[in-house]
């Protein structure tokens, strides 16, 4: 049996039913689109938050140190300066990790020339009240600052362990910060003034954000001011309770954290407060299940249209066997084996099916651009893999719910078939 | 002999009040080269009978012997295979597909063949010409008139070259002198050595076969006996289909070993 003649004679009798072919791919298509719509926006959704993680600093780990315990002066009890001994364990630690720094907001106005941070103010969209742009931000850190947040050099050069061990009086600027500070001037061995001492700039960062960065996110990645946390003596501040760990891996994490935890613990007497170690990425798996969740709830709901669109072509396709058991007594008469019958009929279930997951691709295509604009604000093109999917998905419908048709063809006997008008 | 049936019967609900017997104990040997027209009045049992010898029907008891094999014992694929080689089948009604093209609907047997493209319209071509129409080849049977539409029905029937032709009133839809062409064409078949069965209630034209059974009831109630006018050629048809059996059976042995062949390297 020849299978393209097949395909041909299939393609013959589709047309030759022209508008019910149509019908019947009406049918099925709404399904498909919906189905795809909801595939591709999950799939656009999941890779959207896995960039955002992955923007924020992937495979960080957050290590807290609460107190609730405090003496007569008010000062906590369990204050001490936990950064050399995480620092150490980190390094016990190995490959396992990356970088470790503090977490740690340093205050005070910076000042170059005549521009003062002490006279910004903090712009707000005024309908969504995001953060447009603010003050820069100043942090502590540690050599290791730049690898946790991934920051990169532009030029210049990064805080070293000596600027710590030193207390020298260095900065590294965000590329924001250093625009807000020095417009057109290099910064490169310029003193910045904070709260009157002077900083001098050895650094700056590569531009992190790009131009679909929201302003807040910008913000944190380039308006920022990294001082040597060793540096805290001269500005001040509360003992540093908050370290950033990045691990090497998202593997990794949860051996990261389920070492340091415990080890942190042994300095941090009992009752007086407790060690928080948390990643972030455990909410991007969080969310993924959630999306997974409302992916499979909306998926159900467009499997019960598929269903009803199968339902629809087997249907049809009955039709079609009962309006053509002459054809079928015929084809029998001159040698068509049962065989060749089912081929028939499932290769035209197929190719009806087919076609609908064409039409059903391009509308699902539509579907996720305007979902994903209407919802997230974003642009979701269906991925290929998924409009594949979709398509032999689509063939794989038709050759389910045309095979009870196909088989029911193939068995009638040839005289009675031939009897039929 | 070619075709041999025992004692057949095709009865229709059988033990109720309604039970029909369409074929009543019927034996009949058809010899190679044979033109035998069936007769009888409507409801007789003619075309029960042609679509027993044409395998499209199971007697409900007795046995029908083709070639030599009883055709009881035959899967439906070996069925098929011989509508499709062996018999060529012409209807009253045509019975052509509508969808497909003069051309495509003489290819189809061929095609159930598995012959290739080329060779396939090759030999429709060659069936439409011996029937005079190939210029309607690539027209729907819709645009044909009835006579046409049967000669495009006879070329289908003889495009994979039957040693049978089994013809149920063929004539009956059309006018006389129609009639009469398409008879001619049966008759030249005939003499090409092919056996013909010619189903008909019609006394003229039964009397152009050289031999009539008649049916009444379910019975055969007269049997002219054989006739073989032309035994060379039938001789000839059959060492043709033979060797193109054996061609087919060369073939399917050359193939086979081949594939042993390849398993046996794939082994090493
Ligand atoms: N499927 C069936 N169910 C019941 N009875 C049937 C069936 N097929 C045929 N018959 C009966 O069998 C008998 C023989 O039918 P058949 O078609 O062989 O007659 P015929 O000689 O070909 O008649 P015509 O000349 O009208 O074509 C008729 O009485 C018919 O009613
Ligand atoms: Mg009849």
């Amino acid at each position: 049996m020849n299978v393209l003649s097949t395909f041909k004679m299939a393609w013959r009798s589709i047309k030759g039913k022209r508008g019910r072919s149509v019908l019947t791919v009406l049918s099925i298509f709404i399904g498909i689109a919906a189905v795809m719509t909801i595939v591709s926006v999950m799939e656009g959704m999941k890779e959207y938050t896995r960039q955002q993680y992955a923007a924020m600093g992937s495979n960080k780990i957050d290590v807290s140190i609460y107190s609730w315990s405090y003496d007569e002066n008010g000062n906590p009890t369990n204050q001490k300066d936990y950064f050399p001994i995480l620092e150490e364990y980190c390094k016990s630690l190995g490959d396992m990790v990356v970088g470790v720094t503090p977490n740690a907001r340093a205050n005070g106005t910076v000042v170059y020339g005549t521009v003062n941070s002490a006279n910004m103010e903090s712009k707000y969209d005024e309908e969504t009240y995001e953060l447009i742009s603010s003050p820069p931000q100043m942090y502590y850190g540690s050599s290791q600052y730049s690898k946790v947040n991934e920051h990169e050099i532009a030029r210049g050069r990064d805080i070293s362990y000596l600027d710590i061990e030193k207390y020298n009086q260095v900065a590294v600027l965000g590329s924001k910060a250093a625009e807000i500070f020095f417009g057109n001037v290099d910064p490169l061995g310029k003193n910045l003034q904070i709260n009157g001492n002077n900083f001098q700039v050895i650094g700056i960062y590569k531009q992190k954000s790009t131009e679909g960065t929201k302003g807040y996110q910008q913000n944190q990645m380039d308006n920022v001011i990294i001082l040597p946390y060793s540096a805290r003596r001269l500005l001040g501040g509360e003992q540093m309770t908050a370290f950033q760990i990045k691990a090497s891996s998202s593997e990794n994490i949860k051996e990261v954290i389920s070492r340091v935890g415990p080890y942190m613990k042994n300095f941090v007497p009992e009752g007086s407060g407790m060690v928080d170690v948390y990643s972030q990425s455990s909410w991007q798996e969080y969310e993924n299940q959630y999306l997974t969740t409302i992916g499979l709830v909306l998926g159900g709901i467009a499997a019960i249209s598929l269903i009803v669109g199968g339902i629809g072509i087997m249907n049809i396709m009955l039709v079609s066997v009962t309006e053509r058991t002459k054809e079928i007594g015929i084809r029998r008469a001159i040698g068509a084996r049962r065989s060749s019958i089912v081929a028939q009929f499932l290769i035209e279930a197929g190719m009806l099916c087919g076609m609908g997951g064409l039409v059903g691709i391009v509308v699902g295509t539509i579907g996720s651009l305007i979902l994903g604009k209407l919802m997230y604000q974003l642009t979701i093109w269906p991925s290929i893999p998924v409009a594949l999917g979709t398509l032999l998905f689509s063939i794989a419908l038709g050759l389910l719910f045309g095979s009870y048709p196909a088989s029911k063809a193939s068995k009638l006997q040839p005289v009675e078939a031939l009897r039929a008008e | 002999m070619l075709i041999e049936t025992r004692n057949i019967f095709k009865i229709y609900d059988e033990g109720l009040e309604s039970e029909v017997r369409a074929l009543d104990d019927v034996s009949l040997t058809i010899d190679r080269g044979e033109f035998v027209a069936i007769i009888g009045q409507s409801g007789s049992g003619k075309s029960t009978l042609m679509n027993m010898l044409g395998c499209l029907d199971i007697p409900t008891r007795g046995d029908y012997i083709l070639h030599g094999t009883n055709v009881k014992d035959l899967s439906d694929n070996e069925l098929s295979r011989i509508r499709n080689k062996e018999i060529g089948f012409i209807f009253q009604q045509y019975n052509l597909i509508a969808s497909l093209t003069v051309q495509e609907n003489v290819e189809l047997p061929l095609i159930y063949q598995g012959i290739d493209a080329e060779k396939r319209s090759r030999m429709a071509m060659e069936a439409l010409e011996k029937m005079s129409i190939a210029e309607k080849a690539k027209s729907y049977p819709k645009q044909l008139s009835g006579g046409q539409q049967q000669r495009v029905a006879i070329a289908r029937a003889i495009s994979a070259k039957p040693s049978i032709i089994m013809a149920d009133e063929p004539t009956g839809a059309l006018d006389s002198k129609t009639g009469h062409d398409i008879l001619g064409f049966l008759r030249q078949f005939h003499e090409e050595g092919t056996t013909v069965i010619l189903i008909t209630h019609d006394n003229g034209i039964a009397a152009s076969a050289d031999r009539r059974v008649r049916i009444s009831d379910g019975k055969i109630v007269e049997d002219t006996g054989p006739v073989i006018k032309y035994p060379k050629a039938a001789e000839k048809k059959a060492a043709e289909a033979e060797a193109n059996s054996h061609e087919e059976a060369a073939k399917a042995a050359q193939e086979a070993m081949k594939a042993a062949a390849k398993m046996e390297e794939e082994l090493l």
